[in-house]
């Protein structure tokens, strides 16, 4: 938009600036407004330089087109006024400027300085106070002081190239003028016409002499303001640079390249446009030289500032886009296996180059090896060279992207680490940098330059179980490296200072789980680490991180195993927050101790590797709260049913007591079904139309707690039935003392019944029908529980509890000592095992239990020896167990099982002794009697 | 108008005569013409043409002169370059006085020097009024700052100084120019009171202090100096960091062992003695030389163009130890400095361009001086001047003008 429509445009209170800055000029602004476009165009400056000629051809041209508007004007009365000023401005103009018209030119152009000035600091205003539009994301001072300085800069230029071609309009008048009235061979001495020529001569060169002078000293400033500039954007691309490595640890930052990229084309594009307006100076010395030459002097420095100046941009714009990465482990880059695809992608952020030229770019592994012993060398298999893509729109830009590398070994020479054998390298395999280099010939408007910039180091590696500590290795280098080429950074590496590590194993939890670790988790694992509250001094060595443990596995092994397990099981649970997760069992009783009984939290196991368990408090009616927390699940557990499943079909059993879930609230205090019933793994709501033929299953675990013994903590696996169709459970919510009212309980067909909280009751058809079975503690494998579960449907067998049997030696000491208290305090059923046996009665068909734990089972297995498993017809070898009357509806759940179900176990899927396993050799348990007739 | 012709038979007043119409010798470069009587003849023609130019400039600046008195109710914005860009006013490079300008510039923009310049006194006659610097200077200073033009050419006082012997269009060192040019002011300056201020407005008091180290006895030796030319590598040709470790490194106490022993007269032989320099009083405006051209392990001279922070405050009583100064409290308490001036070298030892950024003391804005160009830029564009290792022609902070923040 012209100067002039922005002024007239301005607010009210800048436009008063304007009126003021005219009413006392002695250009009226009627002038001003007639010949706006004209008066723009004009180079005022430059015919306000003394010894101008240009000022006077302004001045009367402006004169001359004054005439003309005046005489264009109608004789209508609305341009009365307007001519009479124009006619008036015009001999007022003549009158005072005829004489100098420099000095109107000087007055003209200090006028459209002003007004630039007036209208720069309204639009500053107006920046201020206009809300940012809310499609452009907001910009930080530093993003707008680089445009801002942009735009300077592109002004500048123009000024100069202006500038340039007036010198060249000078060069070329004195350049005629001397060809035509220089004749120093004739004797002029009495010919004073030439002395006038000669003259006039003379200032012609010293008006071009100026001029000269000032293009360089406009150069020299331009390539001043260019540094500046240019730090700028240095400096955003070692910011950029730092987001990078960030973002390759995890941490959720921006690493698009896009606005970088405009910024380094447009200075780039500045700069080669410096380069030809210096070329073309250049040209213009080579047609007219004299002594002093300013050209001469100064020509040769200006050209090599500027050369280096566009050196130094080109090379640092040439970046890596994307650091090597797998695309099977895109959150774990720069780790890459030998033989597996990995790709990387650099990119050169100044969009320029020749469409004649070919760019090709080079890669190089290890190009500079350090001269340690034992260092692997690789090979890249595949092409190590690619023509640069020149795409059209700015997204591509000027990319050269690798993809599908694959690296190899290079063997013999017994330089390769498989056969060094004794005289292994002082690094491992893991430790060990690597680093790929891109070479990119680059050559336009003449230039030519071969450009560099490597990755970040890399650890390659050649079985996947090594990816845990080589990422370890990425994670140490990036946060700690301070040259980011450094080879041999793991001959010694520094210690991290705590805030930062803390820093980067949050962004762990972030980039896998999306949630990272809160300020408890942190505080909980700098307790780990120091032992205490964390200084900020405080510092972890690298070989305390990844090697030393006393657990028998590193800190690092620990936590990815952690990281492994919220990765494939528990993802959402923990970016939902539900998982408390580090807490000491200091803090957990802390936390714990002040909360209703039920409240549990789940946390991971400090003792093992990718554990996962929940600790709950009890709080009996005398004596000290009690935690008790389970054995931690892992991910073999896990892979079988998930942790909020097991959650809402925990099962305590006790000697005393009949399965319950103990879990009720999660910590703080939110029930347990309400925080995790959006977890709870669908179920299938049965077609009563249609006749099922299987009964559904379900995985629940169950803890067994002994009386008069050590508590056991140790949960068991439990198969437990499900409904065909209107199976409703009714589990939580109930007050631990509902088990007693259950037995009595008559129930009405297909009503769902309160039972005890946890116990799992499957109403069908009238019939509650439970069945556990016990197995080994350690022999229930997921894998081979699915494989004998032919499926869901499969026979309405009852539960299948596979319970542990009592391993004390697993309990966590704490919970040992709450031994007497636990049962106390539910003394309505007659046992725990009362509980059990009738589960165990009717699910005794369930096949699993076999699996094997036959080495484990204790006594007891007498009983059930006689178990009719192998019998089809299951319901007739049915259990009966001496409890069954606490369970009345249990007889009627055998008529559900259909002898002649082709599906039901045969004897061979059938590992018979395990059955027994349930119970270890207490005597406390009632014997197992399995009477058929109660089935029928 | 301007008194000529005497010249004749004086080498250097020829060289004088030849600068003043460089114009003419320019046409003849270009034609390479070597008839020396015509060179003569055209010459006297050609001379014509500057001084009438002159005169209309003056005739200029006399009727704009008038104009504000006349017509005072306009703004003065309208009128100059000079005002617009408050008082700060380029200066036309006339060949390779990029230096020149840059130090002038530096004096010019120093209200403490042209309170002083001012109260010179005017010279009696046309001779010694062409040939007294001050004069000159002030001439100069009294046409930047009436001129109405962006820039003015200091071709007078150029003039000035090659009469005393300062070879001018030549690739100059900054510092090396400072000195002879405040020399040459002081030994011109009439007015002893005027001298003494300019001393202390600029002369740094140190003490040197040497030890034998055998016998302890010690010499100590006041001294007075213009910059403090602080190495940019230290004893161990290590890069320092920082402008402050710069500064310690020369206050460092140097052991002058072997070859660089002294003579010891309680001793009576060559011992090894232990150097050192204390502060002793910091002036008003505190010039500092960075040694960025040094010579390597070769003979040739290079220039350091690694970069070199330095801070816009700088107190020398964090900088130095107790140990490393000489004064009173009172005097130390004052020693508390914003940097006001950088005088910044571009391009390599034997081809180079000088440019001054200055802080405005009135309005405290940076300006670049860049020649004929003057632009208002930000702190960060003097940063710019820190130097890089990868840019060897890049500019470069050469002299570090600082300073006091509260004037004694």
């Amino acid at each position: 938009m012209a100067q002039w429509q922005e002024v007239q445009q301005l607010p009210p209170t800048h436009l008063e600036r304007v009126h003021q800055l005219y009413t006392n000029a002695a250009l009226p602004m009627t002038v001003r407004q007639s010949l706006a476009d004209w008066i723009e165009d004009q180079d005022w400056q430059q015919a306000a330089e003394p010894f101008s000629s240009h000022a006077r051809m302004l001045f009367h041209s402006l004169l001359t087109l004054l005439g003309e508007q005046l005489g264009s004007l109608g004789p209508g009365d609305e341009d009365f006024m307007l001519k009479h000023n124009l006619r008036k401005a015009r001999i007022d103009l003549q009158a005072a400027f005829e004489e100098h018209p420099e000095n109107f030119a000087n007055l003209v152009a200090n006028l459209l300085q002003e007004e630039r000035c007036i209208l720069r600091r309204a639009q500053a205003k107006g920046q201020v106070e206009a809300p940012p539009a809310p499609s452009t994301a907001p910009q930080s001072s530093q993003e707008r002081e680089i445009q801002q300085r942009l735009a300077e800069f592109r002004t500048a230029l123009q000024e100069a190239e202006r500038a340039f071609r007036h010198m060249e309009d000078l060069q070329d008048t004195f350049d005629f003028s001397y060809k035509m009235y220089y004749l120093p061979g004739q004797d002029h001495s009495h010919d004073p016409q030439y002395a006038q020529h000669v003259q006039a001569l003379q200032a012609k060169l010293q008006s071009l002499d100026r001029q000269r002078r000032e293009v360089v000293a406009q150069i020299q400033q331009l390539l001043g303001r260019s540094e500046t500039l240019r730090d700028f954007l240095q400096q955003e691309l070692s910011a950029w640079r730092e987001r990078q490595q960030r973002s390759c640890l995890g941490a959720p930052t921006d690493t698009c390249l896009l606005q970088l990229q405009g910024w380094f084309t447009a200075l780039g594009e500045g700069l080669f446009q410096l380069l030809q307006l210096l070329r073309a100076v250049g040209e213009l010395r080579q047609k007219v030289t004299y002594e002093q030459d300013p050209l001469q002097s100064e020509l040769p420095l200006l050209e090599k500032r500027l050369q280096e100046q566009l050196t130094c941009l080109l090379q640092s714009a040439f970046v890596v886009e994307q650091q090597p990465c797998m695309p099977n482990t895109p959150k774990r880059p720069l780790v890459l296996r030998t033989a597996n695809k990995f790709c990387t992608r650099a990119r050169l952020l100044v969009r320029l180059h020749d469409r004649n030229h070919r760019m090709e770019a080079n890669i190089h592994i290890d190009r500079d090896p350090p001269k340690t012993r034992g260092f692997r060398k690789f090979n890249i298999l595949t092409s190590s060279s690619k023509t640069v893509l020149v795409g059209d729109s700015p997204r591509e830009g000027l990319v050269c992207d690798f993809q599908y590398l694959t690296l190899k070994e290079q063997k013999g020479g017994g330089s390769g680490k498989g056969s060094r054998g004794s005289n292994e390298g002082p690094l491992a395999v893991t430790e060990e940098l690597h680093l790929i280099t891109f070479t990119l010939a680059y050559a336009y408007c003449g230039l030519e330059l071969k450009l560099e910039t490597s990755t970040l180091p890399f650890v390659i590696i050649s079985n996947n179980n090594q990816l845990s500590s080589a990422w370890a290795s990425v994670l140490w280098f990036n946060m700690l490296s301070p040259n980011p080429k450094d080879q041999q950074f793991f001959s010694t590496p520094p210690p991290a200072p705590w805030p930062r590590l803390a820093e980067v194993l949050s962004w762990q939890f972030q980039s896998i789980a999306e949630r990272g670790l809160s300020r408890e988790h942190l505080q909980m694992l700098a307790e780990k680490l120091f032992g205490s509250k964390p200084s900020p001094e405080s510092a972890l060595p690298w070989t305390k991180f990844s090697k030393d443990g006393a657990a028998g596995f590193s800190f690092w092994a620990w936590l990815d195993g952690i990281l492994a397990l919220l990765h494939d099981h528990l993802k959402q649970l923990w970016k939902d927050g539900l998982i408390l997760g580090f807490v000491s069992r200091k803090q957990e009783k802390k936390l714990l101790k002040v909360k209703r009984s039920g409240t549990f939290l789940i946390r991971f196991s400090e003792s093992m590797l990718g554990g996962v368990t929940c600790t709950w408090v009890e709080h009996p009616e005398s004596g000290p709260p009690a935690f008790r927390a389970v054995v931690p699940y892992t991910a073999a557990e896990l892979a079988s049913l998930a942790l909020p499943d097991i959650i809402r079909d925990y099962q305590l059993l006790a000697e005393e007591n009949i399965p319950e879930n103990p879990l009720l609230f999660l910590y703080p205090d939110t029930a347990r079904d309400e925080a995790f019933g959006p977890y709870y793994s669908q179920r299938h709501e049965g077609i009563l139309t249609k006749k099922k033929e299987y009964l559904n299953q379900r995985l629940i675990r169950v803890s067994s707690r002994q009386p008069h013994e050590t508590w056991q903590t140790e949960e068991d696996l439990v198969v437990a039935t499900e409904d065909l169709e209107t199976l409703r459970l009714k589990s939580g919510g109930q007050q631990p003392e509902s088990p007693g009212t259950v037995p009595g309980g008559g129930r009405t067909p297909g009503t769902p019944q309160a039972v005890s909280p946890g116990l799992q009751q499957a109403v069908v058809e009238g019939v509650v029908l439970q069945q556990a079975v016990a197995a080994g503690l350690g022999t229930q494998q997921p894998g081979p529980q699915v494989a004998v579960l032919p499926s869901p449907q499969q026979l309405g067998s009852g539960s299948i509890g596979v319970l542990q049997t009592g391993m004390g030696n697993l309990g966590p000491p704490v919970v040992l000592q709450l031994l007497q208290v636990g049962p106390g305090g539910q003394g309505v059923l007659p046992t725990g095992g009362g509980a059990i046996g009738p589960l165990l009665g009717s699910g005794a068909a369930e096949l699993l239990l076999g699996n094997g734990a036959v080495g484990l089972l204790p006594s007891g297995l007498g009983d059930l020896e006689g178990l009719p498993l192998q019998e089809p017809e299951l319901e007739a070898g049915a259990v009966q167990l001496e409890a069954a009357e606490l369970l009345p509806t249990l007889d009627d759940s055998a008529v559900l099982l259909d002898p002649s179900d082709p599906f039901l176990p045969q004897p061979e899927d059938v590992a018979l002794p395990a059955t027994p396993s349930l119970f270890t050799a207490d005597g406390d348990f009632p014997p197992l009697h399995i009477d058929a007739s109660d089935f029928q | 108008m301007r008194p000529r012709g005497k010249a004749e038979g004086r080498p250097w007043l020829r060289a004088l005569e030849v600068l003043r119409n460089c114009p003419s010798v320019i046409v003849h470069a270009v034609l390479l013409m070597s008839q020396r009587g015509r060179h003569q003849e055209s010459k006297t023609k050609l001379e014509i043409s500057p001084s009438e130019t002159m005169k209309a400039e003056e005739e200029n600046y006399k009727e704009e002169d008038k104009e504000p008195k006349s017509e005072d109710w306009r703004p003065p914005s309208v009128f100059g370059a000079a005002d617009l860009k408050n008082r700060a006013v380029g200066l036309y490079n006339i060949g390779q006085t990029c230096c020149l300008n840059s130090l002038l510039q530096v004096f010019f923009m120093n209200i403490h020097f042209t309170k002083i310049l001012r109260r010179i006194s005017v010279p009696v006659c046309g001779t010694q009024k062409k040939n007294n610097v001050p004069y000159q200077m002030l001439l100069l200073l009294e046409e930047m700052q009436r001129g109405k033009q962006k820039a003015v050419s200091p071709r007078e006082l150029a003039i000035c100084l090659l009469a005393h012997r300062v070879t001018m269009f030549v690739q100059y060192d900054a510092a090396q120019l400072f000195l002879t040019l405040w020399n040459l002011l002081k030994k011109q300056m009439k007015n002893p009171e005027l001298v003494e201020k300019l001393s202390d407005l600029y002369t740094i008091g140190v003490q040197e202090h040497l030890a034998c180290q055998i016998c302890s006895s010690e010499t100590k030796r006041n001294s007075s100096m213009l910059t403090l030319p602080v190495p940019l590598l230290d004893s161990g040709f290590y890069m320092l960091k920082t402008l402050e470790e710069c500064l310690q490194c020369f206050f460092h106490p140097e052991e002058l062992t072997g070859h660089n022993m002294c003579f010891c007269e309680h001793c009576g032989k060559k011992t090894p003695f232990r150097q050192c320099v204390k502060l002793v009083h910091l002036p008003q405006t505190l010039t500092i030389h960075l040694k960025r051209f040094c010579f390597g392990r070769s003979a040739y001279i290079h220039k350091i163009s690694s970069c070199l922070p330095f801070p816009q405050d700088l107190d020398f009583n964090e900088v130095l130890t107790e140990q490393q100064c000489q004064a009173y409290d009172s005097e130390k308490a004052a020693w508390q400095y914003e940097l006001f001036a950088v005088v910044a070298h571009s391009g390599s030892t034997s081809c180079g361009h000088y440019c001054a950024y200055i802080r405005s003391l009135t309005e405290c804005k940076w300006y670049c001086f860049n020649d004929s160009l003057v632009e208002q830029v930000s702190w960060d564009d003097v940063k710019s001047t820190y130097g890089h290792s990868d840019l060897s022609w890049g500019q470069t902070a050469y002299l570090l003008f600082y300073m006091k923040k509260h004037p004694q």
